[in-house]
Formats: structure tokens, C-alpha cells, sequence
């Protein structure tokens, strides 16, 4: 007999009432009421196949971390920032930017008519099939951050919004941010999720953004969380005509790590770059699935995924472009490399491409190995120790990416992380 | 200083190296000539410690030590250098770093201190000068995007940063032009000390007029078949290796 997929535990549709404005509260009731029969990814769900067995909603984390005081420093910021703490915004710790066109509100904020407008729009970036667990961020979210910037603005220095998870407790915790892009309004977006606390806790975090013609829009993904946390994140974009997304996803690994990126290129001209780098070490998982939709003709993508997985961790990739009949014109590039530091570790790596127009330019390639041999020989012969030019040579592989990062405070940091990491990897070896 | 005795050497299980006898002694320069597969880059590779060459039989002394016993990184790190024939392009490791982290060991080992990267830049924008290699190049990544002339001035260079007891050139004038070789040839003679000896492994003799050596050695067929003074490769280029008894495998090809 077949045994029924398990669904989500009730525990985690029976949220506390929250602050929101009511149209906000009735969104988040009506996809709490959906998912009350969703099936859990298993093996058998293709985009959980590598992951399911990562994932553990148990009963214990279904809580709400509860919101407290801001932990402490967060990591180098170098511009304006928003610290949120278990869900909730930290005003003595943030430093809005105060600049004309650019209107940075809390979910809890809105007036009802602006809600109502959030509320319509919310979830709309991302096809819900494919991100099951974004619909119980909708569920349970208890605010978020509405970021508005209207035509022509321009937000001068990057954002950083740090969002902490203060795991005391078990629990989990929603970070949503909504970015409605005018025209030709450019920002930069540095989405830190970190954490105290040692206590199991979920991390369920979604980010969308809208960009209308022209608008320029650069985000940062940083995944930094501890050993205790297990994060779930969703990344949602679409472009009209001539708007560009610059996406730089790093991410360290945990006990599940999942990020599904998602962009819709809608109208002539939109283009986005997206990068990403995951690193994983000792029993780690990390798990990244992007999108690409090619709707509308003349949109470029480019894309350049790279894993490095040492000792007897897990690194997966799942890219899919699909280019759609009228998106006559596109250019669509996307390499994926990995780099395996140890016989135990694993690395899953799928490019899905779907063509459905005739005049496109389409490149895809993916590869696993280790680091060269001969490039080895030539450090060590000029008297560099063997780990160090390990180390070296770790670090070309994904430094090439993390270059391109154009906020130089984020640089440094994960810089000096992925050093850290990458000569841990070496230790012992 | 270096004392190669016996030495054979196979790779894949074929033996390339059937016995191999030389002394080299410091200040001195030698030259191994020989035809395509006379294993003279075998001996390079064996020299600088490439695992994939397997030592059969025989022994390398350096400055009376075991040099077979010993890691690559160790050998070079004692003063053995090769100028490799086909220098690494290593994308995303910039050659300053590369350089730095090169010589910084070096200088730990010998019980200096290492070079703040100041110091260090200025050392090695004025070495790029004397390989007439633009100081921009310290900035791509090692060998990255380089023509074949510039990553030999570059192995040059490195040569001349890393200052070795031994200096190995494994076919350092190959796909050189004229301006090149010369330039090339007066780093190696730069390097030319009464401490430090240099061994040139080349198919053809025209490095050898801008680096005159002591010696000449001719290999064929894994053994040193004949050695002398300089004259001896001014009678191969007149005569090539047939008089010898020796077929050189690009004449039969030409031929």
C-alpha cells in the first residue's frame, strides 16, 4: 500500500494573530488555508530530489522566533541599513536613507489602500508550483520591508538589511521584502541573513522585486547562518523592457540550505546577470534552483553558478532557462563549475533548457572536478607549501565571481570568509 | 652540487631515462641537447619532482643531499628551479600574488623575513624591467591571456625573484622570435653567478649564442651519448645529430 505523501504539520498554519494592515492579514489567511493539505517535498518531487531528505519542518520549529532585541553587529555595512530581528525592524540599529522618491516602509506601516496594492502583488514574481515554501513565508510572515522607489530615483549608497535570526528558542522566522522599481530608478540591495543562538530554527525568506522600464537593480544575497539554522529562501524578479538585474548569491553551507532564484524577462531589452557561489564543508547541504524566463524577445541572461564542496558535504545546482515561442532574439549563457575538495563529498549539478523559438543564442555548460594537477605542480615547484597553494588555487575558482560583487565591504567579507573556509577544507589534508 | 648518477627514469611504465651521468658544479653552465624524445625534458620534469615520472634506478645528490626523497616544494625551496617549456595559466590567482606567496617561502625558508606587499611590489616592478615585461602583467592572473614570449619572460622573472642555486630551462627558447631569445637570454645571463649553476635543455643550438655554456651534453635514447665544450654544439648545428649515429625523429619526419 502506498503511504500517503506527509503534509505540513497543522502547527505551522495556526499563526498568531499579527500587526498587519487587514488586506496584508486576509492574504496571509488565504494562503495559510492553501497550504493546509500541501504535500511535502520527498524524493519523488523533482525539484526536492536532492533536498527532501534535508528538510525537517518538525512541530518544534513551527513557533515564531519571538522578536527580541538586536543581538549585536551585524557584519560590515558600508551604506544605508535595516536591521530586522526575528521578523521584526530594529529602528535604533537601522539608518534609513533619507533621499527623494525612495519610500522604505514596514509591512505593519501601510496604510490600507497601499496594502491592498501590496497584497495584489505579493507572490506574483514567483510560480508558486515551483516554490511551495515561499507560500508559507505568505502564510506566515508578521512584516516585512516595502521598498518604493519611484521613476528616476536613484538610491545613492548600497542597502543593507540585516535580517537576524536570534534562535534561544526553537522556531522559525519569515523575512519577506517587496521592491517595486520605477522607471529608470536604480539601487543596490544587500540582503544579509545571519544568526545567534543555538537553538534549531527555520529561516523561510522571500524577496521579490518588480522592475519597470529601465530600472537598474543590484542585489546581494549573502547566506551566513550558523550550524543551527535551516534556511529556506525565495528570490523573485521581473523586468520590463531595458531593466537589468545584477544578482550576486553567496551562500555558506548549513543543515539545508535552499535558495530558488526566479526571473521573468517581460518585455525587449531586460537583461540580468546572476552569480553565485555556495560553499559547503563537513556533513553541510546547500541547494540553489534558478529560473530563467525568456518571454519577451531581445533579453539577455548570463549566468555563472560555482560550487565548491568539501569533506562530506552536498552541493546541488539546478538551472533552468526556458525561452518562450515569441522570445525570438534571446541570448542566454549559463555555466556551472564545481569543484570537489573530497571523495566523500557530493555535487548534483542539472541544466534544464526548454526552446521554444527558433532564432535564439542559448550556451550551457556544467562540470565537476578537482583542482588541476598541473596547476598544482607549478605553485608547489616554485617552493609555495602544498595547502597554501591549494588554498590559491580554491580560491581562483570562485574568486572570479566575488570580484564581480560591486559593493567592496561585501567583497572583504565574504573574501575573508571563503579563506577561512577554504583553508579549514585543506586542514589535516 | 648536483650529482646525477645512474639515473633512469619511466613514465606509464616505458623507461625514458636509461642512465644518466652528470656533475654539475656551481658557476657552471651546462647545455643537454638532444632530438625530440631523447628525453631531455624527462629529466627536467624527474629534476623538479613531477609525480608523474616514476625513478626506476639511481640518485640525485644536491650539495651532497638525497634530492629524490624530497617534495617539490622542497627542492625548490633548496634552490632547484624549472622554467617550464609550457607555463600554467592559472586564471583568478593574480601573477603579484603568485609571486609574493613564491618568494615570501623562499625567504622564510632561508630565515628572512618576508616582504610586506610594499616592498614586494617595488622588487618586482623593478625585476619585470629587466625581462622588459610591462608591470601590468603583475596584475592579470599567472599567465592568464600571456603569448608564448611572455610567459617565458615571466618564468624569467621568476627565476630572477626566487634567485635558485640551480636553474633548470626546459626549451625556454622554444617559440621565441630573435628579440625575445635576447632578451630572455640576458635575464638567464643575469642569473649567471659563481654560487648558482644553470642546466639549458634545448633541441636547437641558437639559445647558445647568447648563452654561451661550459658544457654540452648530448642526449639520445635516455643516456648521454657525448659531452664537451661549446664547440660541440657548433658541430651538431653544422652537422646535425646524424654523425653521431643519432636519427633525429623531426629530420625523419622532414624527411
Amino acid at each position: 500500500m502506498m503511504k500517503a505523501a506527509p503534509t505540513l504539520s497543522s502547527a505551522f498554519l495556526e499563526a498568531a494573530g499579527s500587526k498587519l494592515p487587514a488586506p496584508l492579514q486576509a492574504l496571509r489567511e488565504q494562503r495559510g488555508k492553501a497550504l493546509a493539505d500541501m504535500p511535502l517535498p520527498t524524493r519523488k518531487t523533482e525539484n526536492w530530489k536532492y533536498s527532501s531528505r534535508y528538510l525537517k519542518l518538525t512541530d518544534e520549529l513551527a513557533a515564531s522566533l519571538p522578536a527580541g532585541r538586536n543581538c549585536g553587529p551585524g557584519l560590515a555595512v558600508d551604506g544605508y541599513h535595516i536591521v530586522i530581528h526575528n521578523g521584526v525592524l530594529v529602528p535604533e540599529a537601522s539608518d534609513f536613507p533619507d533621499v527623494d522618491g525612495i519610500e522604505i516602509r514596514s509591512f505593519v506601516d501601510l496604510d490600507d489602500e497601499t496594502a491592498q496594492q501590496l497584497a495584489d502583488r505579493l507572490d506574483n514574481t514567483l510560480d508558486n508550483n515551483a516554490v511551495q515554501m515561499a507560500r508559507l513565508n505568505t502564510a506566515r510572515f508578521e512584516d516585512g520591508l516595502y521598498i518604493r522607489l519611484r521613476q528616476d530615483a536613484v538610491l545613492d549608497r548600497p542597502l543593507f538589511v540585516i535580517f537576524e535570526a536570534d534562535a534561544e528558542a526553537a522556531g522559525s522566522v519569515y523575512p519577506r521584502i517587496y521592491v517595486d522599481a520605477g522607471a529608470n530608478s536604480q539601487m543596490t540591495l544587500v540582503e544579509e541573513y545571519i544568526s545567534t543562538g543555538d537553538q534549531t530554527a527555520l529561516v523561510d525568506a522571500v524577496t521579490e522585486f518588480s522592475l519597470a522600464d529601465g530600472a537598474n537593480v543590484t542585489n546581494v544575497r549573502l547566506s551566513l547562518e550558523g550550524e543551527n539554522i535551516h534556511h529556506i529562501g525565495a528570490t523573485g524578479a521581473r523586468l520590463l523592457g531595458h531593466a537589468r538585474l545584477d544578482s550576486h548569491c553567496v551562500g555558506f553551507g548549513g543543515p539545508l540550505r535552499r535558495h530558488d532564484l526566479q526571473v521573468r524577462l517581460e518585455a525587449p531589452g531586460a537583461n540580468c546577470r546572476l552569480n553565485g557561489v555556495a560553499v559547503t564543508q563537513d556533513k553541510q547541504h546547500f541547494d540553489n534552483h534558478t529560473t530563467v524566463e525568456h518571454v519577451a524577445p531581445h533579453c539577455d541572461s548570463e549566468e555563472t553558478y560555482r560550487n565548491i564542496a568539501a569533506d562530506e558535504s552536498h552541493a546541488i545546482f539546478n538551472g533552468r532557462i526556458h525561452i518562450h515561442k515569441d522570445a525570438q532574439k534571446s541570448n542566454a549563457n549559463m555555466s556551472n563549475k564545481n569543484l570537489l575538495l573530497s571523495t566523500g563529498a557530493e555535487i548534483d549539478t542539472k541544466p534544464e533548457l526548454e526552446i521554444y523559438a527558433d532564432d535564439v543564442k542559448c550556451a550551457h555548460g556544467a562540470t565537476v572536478g578537482q583542482l588541476d594537477e598541473t596547476a598544482l605542480f607549478y605553485l608547489v615547484s616554485r617552493g609555495i607549501d602544498r595547502r597554501e597553494a591549494n588554498t590559491l588555487l580554491s580560491m581562483a575558482f570562485i574568486n572570479e565571481l566575488i570580484e564581480q560583487i560591486p559593493v567592496e565591504a561585501v567583497r572583504e567579507t565574504v573574501q575573508a570568509r571563503l579563506n577561512r573556509f577554504i583553508e579549514q577544507a585543506f586542514e589535516g589534508a | 652540487m648536483l650529482s646525477i648518477r645512474n639515473l633512469h627514469a619511466a613514465v606509464d611504465g616505458k623507461e625514458i631515462l636509461k642512465g644518466i651521468d652528470l656533475e654539475i658544479k656551481p658557476g657552471e653552465v651546462h647545455a643537454i641537447m638532444g632530438p625530440n624524445g631523447s628525453g631531455k625534458s624527462t629529466l627536467s620534469a624527474v629534476l623538479a619532482g613531477n609525480e608523474a615520472y616514476e625513478v626506476t634506478e639511481g640518485e640525485v645528490l644536491l650539495d651532497g643531499e638525497n634530492l629524490l626523497d624530497k617534495e617539490t616544494e622542497e627542492r625548490a625551496r633548496d634552490g632547484i628551479f624549472l622554467a617550464f617549456q609550457y607555463p600554467v595559466e592559472i586564471p583568478g590567482v593574480s601573477n603579484l600574488q603568485f609571486l609574493r606567496t613564491a618568494v615570501n617561502a623562499m625567504r622564510v625558508h632561508r630565515g628572512l623575513e618576508e616582504l610586506s606587499a610594499v616592498d614586494f611590489m617595488k622588487l618586482a616592478k623593478e625585476t619585470t624591467k629587466q625581462v622588459d615585461l610591462d608591470p601590468a602583467f603583475l596584475k592579470r592572473g599567472v599567465n592568464e591571456g600571456f603569448s608564448g614570449g611572455e610567459k617565458k619572460r615571466n618564468e624569467i622573472l621568476q627565476a630572477l625573484l626566487l634567485e635558485p642555486r640551480l636553474a633548470i630551462l626546459d626549451e625556454t627558447d622554444s617559440g621565441l622570435d630573435i628579440d625575445a631569445l635576447k632578451v630572455v637570454a640576458d635575464g638567464v645571463n643575469a642569473l649567471r653567478s659563481p654560487e648558482r649553476a644553470v642546466l639549458m635543455v634545448t633541441h636547437y643550438q641558437r639559445l647558445l649564442n647568447h648563452i654561451v655554456p661550459d658544457y654540452v651534453h648530448v642526449l639520445a635514447g635516455g643516456k648521454i651519448v657525448k659531452s664537451g665544450g661549446r664547440e660541440l654544439a657548433l658541430e651538431l648545428e653544422e652537422r646535425g645529430y646524424g654523425w653521431l649515429g643519432i636519427k633525429d625523429s623531426d629530420e625523419v619526419e622532414a624527411g
